[in-house]
């Protein structure tokens, strides 16, 4: 049984895992934090989740690599769409713990840490997923 | 000196092979002994987590306890097979993905509890041995069963 068997068999569990973390981190920094954590604060690990969720909907042997017809479209731009909600939701974890870091009255710096750390833990979770299933 | 070897040898293996099935029977239900013994002492540091100290929070993990098994129970037959194979089921792949955030879930909760202040060292401690304890005997159960139960009688 070589390495990517095992992978293929433990790797949806791995994923849950680390998808678990996340969410946990950030349950930590809710609940030890002083100030209440507005909304706004939410959404990133809100639209990580999404975009881990939307880039497992496809099947990959749907993909189609070919240079000479139009493919489909409608998947790619999926994906595309997928990666930018991924994307968004990352940079907009720094610019909260950024904000979290300069302004006084705003939640703990453990409050903006513990976010990045939820949308890069729940977007690897969706990247282990995708390369552990085989289909 | 070297054919008397060879002798004992032999002798052993016949003595083995004819083993009584009513022995191997006893043997099996030695591991059911270990396994109660396992999670028994899974409840136990469990319980003594919250009784010692009075303080009745780290029972939340109890939830996490009945969350863990259930995706298996619900989505996954009893085989060993589908759990420990390469599957191109969807329905597996959800039910490995929720088993790993529900054993997260048993460690996270006691890490919160001790990061907010709610319980202490001792009380972090005991619930990550029965957190330990509680996989273990999983693990044993899923071995035990491995074994075909027909061969022992």
């Amino acid at each position: 049984m070589d390495l990517l068997e095992l992978w293929a068999i433990f790797g949806p569990g791995v994923a849950g895992a680390v998808f678990g973390a996340g969410w946990w981190i950030w349950l930590d920094a809710v609940v030890c934090s002083l100030v209440t954590v507005p909304f706004l604060h939410y959404l990133p690990g809100i639209f990580a989740s999404f975009a881990a969720l939307m880039f497992n909907c496809v099947r990959k042997e749907d993909i189609d690599y070919s240079p000479y017809d139009e493919g489909e479209w409608r998947l790619k731009l999926w994906l595309f769409i997928a990666y930018v909600v991924s994307f968004v939701s990352l940079a907009g974890s720094a610019g909260l713990l950024i904000q979290d870091s300069l302004d006084k009255s705003a939640p703990s710096v453990w409050t903006g840490v513990a976010g990045v750390l939820q949308c890069v833990f729940v977007l690897i979770s969706g990247l282990v997923y995708w390369t552990s299933h085989p289909e | 000196m070297l054919s008397w070897q060879k002798k004992f040898a032999a002798y052993l293996e016949l003595e083995m092979a004819e083993l009584p099935g009513y022995f191997r029977y006893c043997l099996n239900t030695g591991k059911l002994v270990l396994l109660g013994i396992l999670v028994s002492g899974g409840v136990v540091l469990q319980i003594l987590a919250c009784a010692l100290y009075n303080n009745w929070w780290p029972m939340l993990t109890a939830i996490t306890y009945v969350l863990l098994p259930m995706p298996l129970l619900f989505l996954v037959g009893s085989g060993r097979s589908s759990l420990f194979s390469e599957s191109d089921s969807s329905w597996v792949n959800a039910t490995k993905f929720l088993t790993g955030a529900s054993a997260v879930g048993s460690i996270a909760i006691p890490a919160i509890l001790k990061h907010s202040g709610v319980i202490g060292w001792g009380a972090f401690a005991m619930e990550l041995s029965s957190f330990f304890v509680f996989v273990f005997a999983i693990l044993c159960y899923i071995r035990i069963n491995d074994e075909d139960d027909y061969s022992s009688l």
